[in-house]
């Protein structure tokens, strides 16, 4: 019954998604569907990845074009950090931080991360309340201040010999 | 006998702060007390009215004046602790001790706070961290070579190796702030994945194109 419901409420979703999509089409910026959305206030823009550290001899390494150009060396970086000779980039998703709601980094439906904004940090960089979850579990709840060209790694969980990283970054821009 | 899930447990649940196995225990332990599941109805609805009408943060009123009065009962406390200690004799050197832990002390404080000030120009900073499971301990440092701040979370449940992991390539994302839905799109438009919250104000991905 439960299976039942939460398949039509997918569905229901993923039918409309287009008719917004369509309606009100993506701008550079990202967020038109709505109204209610253009009007949110932001603090700044993340880029957050989940990387697959490995040393298994078919692992794939990270292309860096794929990266965004402040964080091109990040391979290099997570090499300095993580005990592994390749860092696979499974997924990434660059998010605005919203003023007055919580904000979804989601580059895998398996790790993801809520960022909350407390605002901006003396000093330069954002005060941010962070929840890392693993499917329907928090594993950490964490208050930092993020800071353009500094990064935040999470060692997750293992997987297949190697190791799941969550990767965060502040845009520059943001920096204030 | 059973005893009925505490309050801590209920906080726990609605937090999302138990794995599968213990939340489904938990699950099955409330629907043999059927007070509780009214108890934690009555806890989901609270919930809810709190998050829709207070703001997530707030100052504290008077803070200087709060943290003042912290202060000064802080050096009372400290006093009265002093004036209770058993006085000891009085040696040849005693003189010098209490200078060289002076200087000591105020060494270690310049050191902090130079660390401080060094961690709060350039690089993230972690301020505070929570790991609900026990089990688990997060690590924190900053690695001056890879400029990063980095959590640890020793202790972590693997993943079984048949276990395939997704990522997304998210071209943008979409949220809605009426329904508290986070909508991911791919290059071509297609939806990739739908975030959306359950009952328990719980994040729960409605829909997933695997990629790579």
């Amino acid at each position: 019954m439960k299976r039942t419901r939460l398949h039509f409420l997918t569905a229901t979703l993923l039918a409309l998604a287009p008719v917004c999509a369509a309606q009100q089409p993506a701008t550079d910026k990202g967020f038109s569907a709505t109204a209610e959305i253009v009007k949110a206030a932001t603090d700044g823009q993340v880029w957050g990845a989940l990387i697959f550290a490995s040393s298994a001899a078919e692992a794939k390494a990270v292309k860096t074009g794929d990266l965004p150009k402040e964080l091109e060396d990040l391979p290099k970086r997570l090499g300095k950090v993580f005990d592994f000779k390749s860092f696979e980039l499974m997924g990434q998703h660059t998010q605005q931080i919203f003023r007055e709601y919580e904000s979804w980094v989601v580059p895998s439906k398996d790790l993801f991360l809520k960022v909350d904004s407390k605002g901006p940090a003396e000093g330069g960089g954002m005060n941010l309340h962070l929840q890392f979850w693993q499917e329907q579990q928090v594993l950490l709840k964490t208050d930092a201040v993020l800071r353009a060209g500094s990064p935040l790694f999470i060692g997750g969980p293992k997987w297949r010999g190697g190791q799941l990283v969550f990767v965060l970054m502040l845009k520059k821009g943001n920096d204030q | 006998m059973k005893t009925s899930p505490d309050e801590t447990q209920i906080v726990r649940w609605l937090d999302g702060e138990m794995d599968a196995a213990e939340s489904a225990a938990f699950e099955k332990e409330v629907a043999a007390h059927p007070e509780r599941r009214a108890e934690m109805e009555s806890m989901k609805k609270l919930g809810a009215t709190l998050r829709a009408s207070v703001p997530a943060s707030r100052e504290v009123p008077h803070a200087d004046f709060f943290n003042s009065q912290i202060q000064v009962r802080i050096a009372q406390e400290e006093m009265d602790a002093e004036r209770s200690r058993p006085r000891s004799k009085a040696g040849v050197f005693s003189w010098l001790r209490i200078p060289m832990f002076a200087t000591a002390a105020a060494l270690i404080a310049i050191a902090g706070l130079l660390w401080m000030q060094r961690g709060s120009g350039s690089g993230s900073v972690i301020l505070s961290s929570y790991v609900p499971n026990p089990g688990v301990q997060a690590r924190t440092f900053h690695d001056d070579e890879a400029n990063a701040t980095v959590i640890i979370l020793d202790g972590l449940a693997e993943y079984p190796a048949d276990k395939s992991i997704a990522g997304h390539r998210v071209h943008h994302s979409e949220t809605d702030t009426a329904v508290a839905t986070t909508t991911l799109f791919s290059e071509d438009g297609g939806v990739l994945l739908v975030l959306a919250k359950d009952a328990r104000n719980q994040p729960r991905v409605l829909s997933h194109s695997p990629r790579g």
